[in-house]
């Protein structure tokens, strides 16, 4: 038989071939299509610990009406500043929209307790399984020096591993006093849009730059986004590998006596 | 509508011309898979995987080229994925020689479909490469031109290796599969 005539004889045998009914695979996707909202790259449980962990550590404030040109931003590690001419500063009593949840670390009357929140946060660790967990190192504060270990560690996992730490008041244990995020190189983008004052100045020999609010925050991973609202004060330095985010009450000066007392960690 | 321009829809998130292409080719796509696997219920997994992958890279399709092809590449590769995992398609293929459904008995089977699944069973003891070439070519009756597509191969190398896949399974049905070769050479007379 020649390759053409075995060629043929398959052909005709194959034709024959018999296959279970076709099920309704397009039925089947549609249904799927339409059940999924938006893909993600990090389980919805964690999404709305970060989430909640957003709006613990920011303040309330309102998203300024979006402005049409952003004419430079600042780009700094893993975080994108915009600037735009000076954007008046929304009053705090002005109506809360729906989309804000009205939560605030500086313990407005009508805020709820942030204790239960941080209970609700995933990734919630010692912080020697946090050092154990990432592979830069973490640094403490040695100044205020009475400031001690944080009292709440959290590493965030999602391509990339953000670790969050929380001091506490201790006058005030349901407030969050300062928090002190470690960002390493391409996992979390966060923009920050028109900060009300932004100056650069330096950490370490870093270049740094210092924000306060009100400005809204998007902060990004994949195709996750939060957008959030700060008013605190936040300081923002680069080191190689890393970008530091100190957000806290405090002033300029202070929070660069903060950042430049980075140490690795010590027993308490 | 034709193809293309559901493919334009869909390629802008127009969900219904998406349906309207995967009711299109929902039965290549099982049936590549179904072969592939050996087992409808994968087969049916894979294929919806197959559609809800190609709607998330729909962007990436050349609208220039024909479009069975590329998703039956998508299938393939899925397919090949799928079969990977430890000791499944093993089961599925004893599966298939154990538990066939009632409606698929081999004392109702026509003579043609005997040798058909006789001739499937032959061609799963070629490699991957050159079960889905045949696959393509003789079972699900693409072009030399689509099946180049698919495998993203030309078309002389669609050829060769056709060629030289069906070289082996010649060999093999005349060493191991006696009832398929007497069949055919009884009808050749």
């Amino acid at each position: 038989m020649t390759e053409l005539d075995f060629e043929a004889k398959i052909r005709a045998i194959a034709s024959g071939m018999e296959y279970p009914r076709t099920p309704d695979t397009a039925g089947s996707v549609t249904a799927r299509l339409h059940s999924v909202t938006r893909p993600r790259l990090i389980s919805k449980a964690l999404a709305w610990s970060l989430t909640i962990l957003l709006i613990l550590i920011s303040s309330l404030m309102l998203i300024p009406p979006a402005r049409a040109a952003i004419i430079e931003f600042i780009q700094i590690g893993v975080v994108r500043i915009f600037r735009a001419e000076p954007t008046p500063v929304p009053p705090q009593n002005q109506e809360i929209p729906s989309t804000m949840v009205p939560v605030t670390a500086t313990a407005l009357p009508t805020s709820q307790p942030l204790i239960p929140m941080l209970e609700n946060l995933a990734g919630e660790m010692t912080l020697e399984d946090a050092q154990k967990r990432v592979n830069y190192l973490l640094l403490l504060p040695s100044y205020p020096a009475d400031l001690g270990h944080p009292d709440r560690v959290f590493v965030q996992d999602a391509d990339g591993a953000m670790t969050i730490l929380v001091w506490l008041d201790p006058q005030k244990p349901d407030q969050v006093l300062m928090s002190l995020h470690f960002l390493p190189a391409g996992s979390w983008a966060i923009k920050k849009m028109e900060p009300t004052v932004i100056k650069e100045t330096m950490v370490n020999g870093h270049r740094a730059i210092w924000t306060t609010g009100p400005y809204p925050m998007q902060l990004e991973n994949g195709d996750l986004q939060f957008m959030r609202m700060i008013s605190g004060h936040v300081l923002i330095w680069e080191t190689k590998d890393i970008t530091y985010r100190l957000e806290t009450d405090r002033s300029l000066d202070e929070a660069i006596q903060i950042a430049e007392s980075l140490k690795p960690i010590t027993s308490p | 509508m034709d193809e293309s321009t559901l493919i334009r829809h869909a390629t802008n998130g127009d969900a219904a011309a998406w349906e309207s292409l995967m009711l299109l080719h929902q039965e290549s796509v099982f049936r590549l898979a179904y072969l592939l696997l050996g087992d409808p219920d994968d087969a049916e997994d894979t294929a919806q995987e197959s559609f809800l992958r190609a709607w998330k890279y729909l962007k990436r399709f050349d609208g220039t080229r024909p479009f069975r092809p590329w998703l039956l590449r998508i299938t393939a590769n899925l397919a090949r994925n799928r079969r990977r995992a430890a000791g499944r398609y093993l089961a599925a293929l004893m599966r298939s020689f154990r538990d066939e459904p009632a409606s698929m008995r081999v004392e109702e089977k026509s003579a043609q479909s005997l040798e058909a699944n006789e001739l499937w069973h032959a061609v799963q003891n070629l490699n991957l490469a050159d079960q889905q070439i045949i696959y393509l070519r003789y079972f699900l009756d693409l072009s030399v031109n689509e099946t180049a597509q698919a495998l993203q191969v030309a078309e002389g190398t669609v050829k060769s290796r056709l060629s030289r896949a069906l070289e082996k399974l010649r060999s093999i049905i005349q060493q191991d599969f006696p009832v398929l070769a007497d069949r055919r050479e009884g009808r050749e007379v």
